[in-house]
């Protein structure tokens, strides 16, 4: 169980950010993701990849953060996309029937 | 951080030493910890689901599954029903079998005011609005999603929630072990 959740933040271009998540997503860390996600909130952002390869465990609260970068893309009409979920993690997005809401890559490439 | 870990039927000792073990038919195996609502707690809960899982033999999906459940459930009494102020929770982990079926339960106790008395099936069935989604809803509904039954029991001086995990048939959705 690792409760130090990481970032690794690549701006491909000025309206176009990728995050790539290290780290396990729960109530206790999920606070930082979303401090990591609400800036990007905005209507100059175009795009915004999630990357979860590094994610071995997510519970209701990370879900929830993501579902706000959701929400965000509706509104705006951006694009935020998660990619490289693990078997665990896409099995939790499946089991909250979020799996055919949220735009899901199947690898964690761009 | 107090944690008080009490095991009773065969010798468990150290989490991660009986990793390897696998629960044996007519033997007893269950763990007991008294756990503070407090965040540092959880790595203790996930330790024994681990240890609880691998001795009913699920693989790491179905462990998964629990953990979620047994997180979900501890965050929400630490957040709701103790409202995230310091507060005792019990936790009863064991394996149980019910003629040729098995089951691993997980039984918790708090001593805060009664919270809850919503229908979790009735939430759980609620069609999903992404738009107005509570994190609190959605932990519910994973809950009720991982586990084969869940059930919340007032009592005089708190709660009682119990969740049952069917070990030998599989998932309720078909996966099979």
């Amino acid at each position: 169980m690792d409760t130090n959740l990481k970032f690794e933040r690549s701006d491909l271009s000025a309206n176009n950010i990728q995050l790539r998540v290290f780290g396990d997503v729960t109530i206790h860390t999920s606070t930082r993701l979303r401090e990591q996600l609400k800036p990007l909130y905005t209507t100059k952002t175009q795009r915004i990849h999630v990357q979860l390869d590094h994610v071995d465990f997510m519970d209701s609260s990370g879900i929830a953060t993501l579902v706000e970068g959701l929400q965000w893309s509706r509104l705006t009409g951006g694009k935020f996309i998660l990619s490289g979920l693990k078997e665990n993690v896409r099995d939790i997005f499946s089991l909250a029937k979020l799996d055919t809401v949220f735009d899901i890559e199947d690898t964690s490439q761009t | 951080m107090a944690v008080t870990v009490n095991q009773r039927g065969d010798n468990i000792g150290n989490p991660e030493r009986a990793m390897p073990g696998k629960y044996q038919r007519g033997k007893s195996c269950r763990i007991s910890l008294q756990l503070d609502s407090n965040s540092d707690c959880v790595e203790v809960l996930r330790s024994i689901v681990s240890v609880m899982t691998a001795r009913a033999g699920m693989d790491e999906l179905r462990s998964n599954r629990v953990a979620v459940g047994v997180d979900e459930l501890f965050a929400n009494i630490a957040a709701h029903a103790y409202g995230g102020k310091p507060g005792r929770i019990e936790v009863d982990a064991c394996l149980e079998e019910r003629g040729e079926t098995r089951f691993l339960i997980f039984d918790f106790r708090d001593y805060a005011k009664v919270c809850w008395r919503g229908d979790i099936e009735k939430i759980a069935n609620q069609p999903l609005d992404v738009e107005h989604l509570c994190p609190g809803g959605l932990g519910l509904r994973l809950i009720h999603s991982v586990s084969d039954n869940c059930e919340h029991h007032e009592l005089e001086d708190g709660n009682r929630w119990q969740l049952i995990f069917n070990v030998c048939n599989g998932e309720k959705d078909g996966h099979e072990s």
